[in-house]
């Protein structure tokens, strides 16, 4: 991942007043997660899965702090139930980046699901998303995700994708 | 040896105060609007398999300040053990978890779980997982002790009541949808906090 990627995250994630980050590490994002656990304003909580992640999210929410779910889009398919009930069901909202694995480009046959599933997955969660290929567009795609979650009450996606991650 | 799910509810709720409670979906649902209607507002009552421990987590992550507690059952947890895991790693100093085990899932009429067949043992699960404090109880005595000592805990407490499945009968039923509820639990969380979570848009 780029650093300068990496900073924009970091920089995009402070100015929406995030103070809590759950991630399930994964490769293409390799560099943003140590970023994240030095960071002093943010606390990181690594899960198990990305739908305990989205779960922990939703009760950052709910106390009135702001949270974050980074992971590889291959985490949105293991996150579908507790997004759809916690979205569709209460209005919890979850904001999510992730990276994304199996666009044009992808040498790992294993990676090439993620990238047919990432939008139809998220069309049919309706969750609204921007797929980032540049640097300099990351830090206003996340305050923007940000800024629609806490109008709409529901979930919104950035994907990293093109040079920011390769 | 089982005892009854709302008798337990009746002792903890008697506990209970400013705390914030966040519970899973089926007979519980109805039985703890009842058996603690003092904590309705402050109770979010989620109809989700797998969520309730790890939100429960994520808002006693928010308000490090405050009690909160889990009322997770053994369908649930088994649907995501991980966060027994994560909570073993992270430790949350305000977090009580409460897992009704009744061995079966009741909402649906009744299936057995995992924990049927007496070998799969929820609280040794949560040992293993680092949650040193893990315990099994089958008395009303034994769950009302639990429940003070896990209500002041500064680590991971856990609680599996070992319950009977017998629904509570006569009991009111709760008419609201999650929508509504979470609005409720917002705006107390909003009131007995100071805070705002749920504000008003640029233009009205």
């Amino acid at each position: 991942m780029q650093q300068e990627a990496v900073d924009a995250v970091l920089s995009g994630l402070k100015k929406a007043g995030v103070s809590v980050a759950c991630y399930l590490p994964d490769s293409l994002l390799e560099e943003l997660y140590p970023a994240l656990d030095a960071d002093p304003d943010i606390r990181t909580i690594q899960v198990t899965n990305e739908g305990e992640g989205a779960a922990i999210c939703g009760g950052v929410f709910l106390s009135g702090k702001r949270a974050v779910l980074v992971m590889e889009n291959s985490g949105l398919r293991a996150s579908v139930e507790h997004l759809a009930r916690m979205g569709l069901g209460a209005g919890i909202p979850v904001i999510m980046i992730m990276s994304h694995r199996g666009d044009l480009g992808e040498n790992n046959w294993w990676a090439v699901p993620h990238g047919i599933t990432m939008e139809p997955v998220l069309k049919a969660l309706r969750v609204p998303y921007r797929i980032v290929r540049s640097a300099d567009e990351v830090e206003r795609a996340v305050t923007d995700a940000f800024t629609w979650s806490y109008t709409a009450y529901y979930h919104s996606a950035v994907v990293l994708s093109g040079e920011t991650v390769r | 040896m089982s005892i009854s799910r709302y008798a337990c509810m009746e002792l903890l709720g008697r506990r209970l105060t400013d705390e914030l409670v966040i519970l899973s979906l089926g007979g519980a649902v109805d039985e703890w609007y009842d058996a603690a209607p003092h904590m309705r507002a402050a109770s979010l009552f989620q109809q989700q398999l797998g969520c309730v421990s790890a939100e429960a987590f994520g808002l006693a992550v928010g308000l490090p300040h405050r009690r909160v507690v889990s009322l997770d059952t053994d369908g649930g947890l088994l649907f995501n053990l991980g966060i027994l895991a994560t909570l073993g790693n992270e430790r949350p100093e305000n977090l009580f978890v409460v897992v009704w085990d009744n061995e079966q899932y009741q909402s649906i009429g009744g299936p057995r779980t995992h924990t049927a067949s007496g070998r799969v043992d929820l609280a040794a699960i949560a040992r293993g997982a680092g949650i040193d404090q893990a315990h099994t109880v089958d008395t009303l005595e034994d769950f009302d002790a639990h429940c003070a000592a896990g209500l002041a805990a500064r680590e991971p407490y856990l609680v599996v009541a070992k319950t009977d499945g017998v629904l509570q009968p006569g009991i009111r039923r709760k008419h609201s949808d999650g929508l509504e509820d979470k609005y409720v639990f917002v705006r107390h969380v909003e009131e007995t906090e100071g805070i705002t979570i749920m504000g008003p848009s640029e233009h009205n």
